[in-house]
C-alpha cells in the first residue's frame, strides 16, 4: 500500500516535473513571443509616429502650397488689373489724343 | 535606330509646323474679325483699278460700289490709306473697329469701305449725308441710267454743325480768299493766335484751291487739312479732300441744287437683294428714320418670298458700321456676288502720305515728346506729320525713351511758328534745338 502510494507520488512528482519543464519551454516561448510582439508593437508605434510626422508634414506642404497657390493667384490678378490699367490708361490716352488731333482740324 | 532618331526629329519638326501653322491661323482669326464677309474672290486687284468715285445706276439700285481688303504696309496710318482710296477717317475706322487709326499694325488686312447705299431722296444735283459724311453728286444723261459720283466729307462740329435742307450753288471761285469769321478770329486769339482778317491763297488757306459758294453763307470747299475729311471739324462748311473738290468743282455748274440730309438708316437694293447700313450719329437719335427703316424692312419682307434675317437686323443696327450688310436670308452659297469682298494690292505709295524729309546737322529741330512706349511716340508723331499744312516729325531712340522730334525746320523762324502751332492746336510744350 505504502508502496503503490510512493508509487503513485513519484508518478506525480514526476508528472509534475515534467508539466513544469513544458511550463518553462511554454513560457519561453512566450516571452519570446512577447518580445516579438513588443518589437513590433515598437516597430508599428515607429511607423506610427513616422506616418503621423509625414501627415504632418504633408499637411504643412499643401497648407504651404495653398498659401503659395492663393499668393501666385493673387499676383496673377494684381497683374491683370495692373495690365488692365495699362490698357485703360493707355486707350486712354489714344483718346486724348484723337481729341486734341480732331480739335487742331479746325480752320 | 538613326531611322528612329530622324523618324523621332521629323516629328517634332513637324509638330512645331502645326503648332505654327496653328498659331498663325489664331493670328488670322483675330485679323479677319473685324471682316464680316467669309467669302472671298482672288487674286489680288490692282489697287488704281478699283471704283472709288463714279458709278452708274439704274432704276431699282440703291446700292453701289464694292467693298475691298487691303493689308497694310509697314509705316502705314488709316488717314493716309483713306485718302488714297477716297474715303474718309471715320468711314475707315468705323468699318474697321479696333484697328490703331495712327499706328496699325503691318501686314493687317482692313476693309476699304468701298460700297454705299444712295441716300433716300431725289437724285438730282447735290446731295449731301451728314450721318455718312458723304457727298453725291448727281447727273442724269437723258438714258435710264443716273450717273453718281460720291465723295468723302468734313462737316461741321457739334457747337457749329453744318445746317440741313435745300440750298443752291451761288457762286464758284478757284484760288478764293478765306474772309476769316469772328467767331473763329475770337476763338483763335483766345488760344493766343491772332489771325488776320483775311487768308490770301496758299499753303495757310483752309479753303484750299476751290471754293463752292451756297446760297447761304456755307461753302464746299478744298482743305490744306486733308485728315480732317471724316470728322466734324468745321463751322458749319462742307471740306472735301483737294483732289476730289477739284473734280467736283469742275462738274457743277452754278444754280446746282444742294440738299443737306441727315440719313443714319439706309435701306437698298440691288439685284434683288436688300442690304441695310447704318451709321452712328452723334445727333439726338433718330427715332423718326429708324421707324421708317422698319416699316420699309417689313414692307420688302411682305413683298417678297424670303424672309429677313432680322436677327442681322439688329446686329447691323447695333454696330454702326457703315457698310451695306444683306439683310436677306442667307443660305450657304446664295451670297449675293456683289458683296464677294477683292483684296486689293497695296500701291506702294500711299497718295498724299505726308513725307518726312532727311535729318540734317544745319537745322532747327524741336523737341515735341518725350515718351517711355515707342506706339505713343509714334502715335504723336504721325499726329504731327498729318496736320495742315504739314510739320514733319520722327520718333527717335535715345536712352531707353523715345523721343518724337519736329523738323527739319531751314531757319529760327520757321522753327518758332511750328512750335507756336505745335503748342495752340495740339498743346505741346516744344523745345527750340539749335543747329550745332
Amino acid at each position: 500500500m505504502k508502496k503503490s502510494l510512493l508509487m503513485i507520488s513519484m508518478m506525480l512528482v514526476f508528472a509534475i516535473i515534467l508539466a513544469g519543464c513544458a511550463t518553462t519551454r511554454d513560457l519561453e516561448k512566450v516571452q519570446a513571443e512577447g518580445q516579438q510582439t513588443s518589437a513590433k508593437a515598437e516597430q508599428a508605434l515607429k511607423e506610427a509616429q513616422q506616418a503621423k510626422a509625414a501627415a504632418e508634414e504633408a499637411t504643412i506642404k499643401a497648407a504651404d502650397a495653398a498659401i503659395r497657390a492663393e499668393n501666385a493667384a493673387k499676383m496673377a490678378e494684381e497683374r491683370a488689373q495692373a495690365a488692365e490699367e495699362r490698357a485703360n490708361a493707355a486707350e486712354e490716352k489714344a483718346k486724348k489724343a484723337d481729341a486734341l488731333f480732331e480739335r487742331s482740324m479746325k480752320k | 535606330m538613326c531611322r528612329n532618331i530622324s523618324l523621332l526629329v521629323i516629328s517634332h519638326k513637324l509638330r512645331f509646323v502645326f503648332l505654327l501653322i496653328f498659331i498663325a491661323s489664331l493670328h488670322g482669326c483675330a485679323v479677319m474679325k473685324n471682316i464680316p464677309w467669309q467669302y472671298w474672290s482672288s487674286p489680288l486687284y490692282p489697287a488704281e483699278k478699283i471704283e472709288r468715285n463714279h458709278f452708274s445706276v439704274t432704276g431699282g439700285t440703291d446700292v453701289v460700289g464694292r467693298l475691298a481688303v487691303l493689308k497694310l504696309a509697314q509705316g502705314d496710318t488709316l488717314p493716309d490709306v483713306a485718302r488714297h482710296f477716297s474715303l474718309g477717317v471715320h468711314e475707315i475706322s468705323i468699318a474697321n473697329p479696333g484697328v490703331d487709326v495712327w499706328v496699325p499694325r503691318a501686314s493687317e488686312r482692313i476693309i476699304l469701305p468701298l460700297s454705299f447705299i444712295l441716300p433716300d431722296v431725289q437724285r438730282k444735283g447735290i446731295v449731301i449725308n451728314l450721318a455718312a459724311m458723304r457727298l453725291f453728286h448727281f447727273k442724269e444723261d437723258g438714258s435710264k441710267t443716273v450717273r453718281v459720283s460720291t465723295y468723302p466729307i468734313g462737316i461741321g462740329s457739334e457747337e457749329q454743325p453744318t445746317p440741313k435742307g435745300l440750298m443752291h450753288v451761288s457762286r464758284k471761285m478757284v484760288r478764293p480768299t478765306w474772309h476769316v469769321p469772328r467767331q473763329v478770329a475770337q476763338d483763335r486769339r483766345k488760344k493766343g493766335d491772332i489771325l488776320p482778317e483775311k487768308v490770301l491763297p496758299g499753303p495757310l488757306n483752309p479753303l484750299g484751291e476751290h471754293a463752292i459758294y451756297l446760297e447761304s453763307s456755307y461753302l464746299i470747299h478744298g482743305t490744306n487739312k486733308p485728315a480732317s475729311i471724316g470728322l466734324r471739324a468745321t463751322n458749319g462748311c462742307i471740306r472735301l479732300y483737294p483732289e476730289d473738290v477739284k473734280r467736283l468743282y469742275a462738274d457743277t455748274p452754278v444754280k446746282t441744287p444742294v440738299r443737306v440730309i441727315n440719313q443714319p438708316y439706309l435701306v437698298g437694293r440691288r439685284n434683288g437683294w436688300v442690304y441695310l447700313e447704318v451709321h452712328a450719329t452723334s445727333e439726338d437719335s433718330d427715332t423718326a428714320g429708324l421707324e421708317k427703316m422698319y416699316a420699309k424692312l417689313r414692307r420688302i419682307e411682305t413683298q417678297s418670298t424670303r424672309p429677313l434675317d432680322w436677327k442681322k437686323v439688329k446686329t447691323v443696327l447695333t454696330e454702326a458700321r457703315g457698310i451695306p450688310v444683306p439683310v436677306f436670308k442667307i443660305h450657304e452659297g446664295s451670297e449675293p456676288r456683289d458683296m464677294e469682298l477683292i483684296e486689293v494690292s497695296h500701291p506702294g505709295e500711299l497718295y498724299g502720305k505726308p513725307k518726312v524729309p532727311e535729318m540734317k546737322i544745319a537745322a532747327w529741330y524741336i523737341l515735341s515728346a518725350d515718351e517711355r512706349e515707342e506706339i505713343d511716340a509714334l502715335r504723336i508723331a504721325a499726329m504731327i506729320n498729318h496736320q495742315g499744312p504739314q510739320i514733319p516729325a520722327r520718333v527717335s531712340f535715345r536712352n531707353q525713351r523715345y523721343l518724337v522730334i519736329a523738323g527739319p525746320f531751314y531757319d529760327s523762324h520757321e522753327a518758332r511758328e511750328a512750335l507756336k502751332r505745335l503748342k495752340i492746336d495740339l498743346e505741346m510744350e516744344g523745345i527750340l534745338i539749335e543747329p550745332q
